[in-house]
């Protein structure tokens, strides 16, 4: 066998380059790969803001939201936050008074308005609309909201 | 034929009932409720008993805030 032949050519594995591309790749262009990832807290906040303005084209009939990180404080209000925060924590703790248990989501309604709260892990969302909308339609737009929300934050 | 007066009993009649009807489903409608789902689908309806006069309170105070 002449010293020619292919098989004295050394190899390397084709799946280790890749690998090291992609984390070189990383290094390179940190923002990009980065992108989707609002892990600051103004970058929360410009998130639950989106969700509040997506909210508000779902729901021509919401007065007014407020979403809850896990600590009770707000992400994002449509009014001042501190007193919303403030409300939004008060339902949530007479609502999980009145059952024994954590609530899921609420509904109350009034002659002057109605109230949803909806829980999705750590975050919450409180909101007020006008009497007789489409209670399930309203649940179901705010959890969809603060679904998407979520994966942003956590993604 | 149906006499003019009995036309004019039973239209007005008519229109009195669908008024109180209306009027009925409006009240029932407006009477202030509060719903408690659960993760485990299950709920718990208060409507304006002594527990749920705390969440009444607190929806108040929200639907304040949002004005």
């Amino acid at each position: 066998m002449s010293s020619n032949s292919p098989a004295a050519i050394a190899q390397s594995t084709t799946t280790t380059i890749q690998e090291t591309r992609f984390s070189d790749t990383a290094v390179i262009f940190p923002d990009v790969m980065t992108e989707s990832k609002p892990a600051t807290e103004a970058g929360q906040s410009e998130a639950a803001e989106r969700a509040l303005d997506y909210l508000r084209e779902l729901t021509p009939e919401l007065r007014g939201a407020v979403i809850l990180d896990g600590e009770g404080g707000a992400l994002a209000a449509t009014g001042a936050a501190e007193r919303w925060a403030e409300a939004g924590a008060a339902l949530f703790g007479a609502a999980d008074d009145a059952g024994g248990r954590p609530a899921d989501h609420v509904h109350v309604a009034t002659g002057d308005g109605e109230v949803f709260a909806v829980r999705d892990g750590d975050l919450a969302l409180v909101a007020v609309t006008e009497r007789f909308v489409l209670a399930s339609l309203t649940v179901f737009d705010m959890r969809a909201v603060l679904r998407d929300l979520r994966a942003e934050i956590i993604s | 034929m149906i006499k003019p007066r009995r036309f004019i009993l039973d239209r007005l009649s008519g229109y009195a009932d669908e008024a109180g009807a209306f009027l009925r489903r409006r009240r029932l409608a407006r009477r202030p409720f509060a719903r408690i789902n659960y993760e485990d689908g299950s709920s718990v309806a208060l409507e304006e008993t002594e527990q749920g006069r705390a969440l009444f309170l607190a929806a108040a105070r929200l639907i304040d805030i949002a004005r």
